[in-house]
């Protein structure tokens, strides 16, 4: 008779404990984003005012400047050359209102944002987005 | 007899958990440790000259857009007179509550920052001034 209870004593109840973990669990399954296509040594510069991102267009080109002056695409470096071929070729496959996006470090100086502009609006492109942070993830 | 089939029934429904459990909470402080809060991104819209130089150095400057200038050393001129970020801010503060389709034309050296950049077009997204051009200058 003792042992029985001391047996009852020692197994806890454990369901309550599975279920929180098991929900964590799928919460964390749910918002973790494995995949970064983005480039993550540059630091964006704050720009609270911004309007925010609700909306992603599956046309848009982001253009990475990095505070070296090096420009990239999809973390591959590419000149200005190819840069304005590349908006280019897009502008011919999904019109002429292609978004850009330059995701400049904001140690970045203007010569190098400049030639990624340049090659845009020499491939036909006058309207350009700055990605900015808004709100740092804390 | 009866006594006896009713112990074995039990037996045979036990589950054991350990295993369940351990990987659950392995699962758990994987994603605990590897989950970073995701950044708020904002995007701030520009637009470019063309870029046929005869045709920008034939325009004479206009008079009736407002010129901020970023050197090279973080100073901002607001129409050939030096001003401070926060007089800047008051500024176009004042401009917006007027007229938000006032132009205002960002001029940036070469060597100035693109956090400065982003500052300024801050403030006029602030001042919600939605007419932005990006220039470069020497």
């Amino acid at each position: 008779m003792r042992e029985r209870k001391e047996e009852e004593y020692m197994s806890g109840n454990l369901t309550a404990m599975i279920d929180v973990v098991f929900q964590l669990i799928i919460f964390f399954v749910c918002t973790t984003n494995m995949q970064n296509s983005v480039d993550d040594r540059i630091q964006l510069a704050i720009a609270p005012n911004g309007k925010p991102v609700t909306k992603k267009d599956p046309r848009e080109i982001k253009i990475d400047v990095d505070a070296k002056g090096h420009i990239s695409i999809a973390r591959t470096y590419v000149s200005p050359e190819l840069l304005k071929s590349i908006v280019k070729k897009s502008m011919q496959e999904y019109g002429n209102d292609t978004p850009i996006i330059i995701r400049g470090d904001s140690e970045a100086r203007h010569l190098a944002i400049q030639s990624a502009m340049n090659a845009c609006t020499d491939a036909g492109i006058y309207k350009i987005k700055f990605s900015v942070l808004k709100e740092k993830g804390r | 007899m009866a006594r006896k089939k009713r112990r074995s029934n039990i037996q045979a429904g036990e589950l054991n958990l350990t295993a369940m459990i351990d990987i659950a909470f392995q699962l758990l402080s994987f994603f605990v440790m590897t989950m970073k809060p995701t950044d708020v991104l904002a995007l701030l819209d520009v637009s470019r000259p063309a870029p046929d130089k005869r045709a920008a150095q034939q325009q004479a400057k206009p008079i009736n857009v407002i010129w901020i200038t970023i050197l090279a050393d973080g100073t901002f001129i607001l129409n050939d007179h030096p001003i401070k970020k926060e007089n800047l801010d008051l500024q176009l503060t004042q401009l917006g509550a007027l007229d938000k389709t006032q132009t205002v034309i960002v001029a940036c050296t070469p060597k100035s920052s693109h956090g400065k950049m982003v500052e300024v077009l801050d403030l006029c997204a602030k001042a919600e001034l939605g007419s932005l051009s990006v220039v470069s200058v020497e």
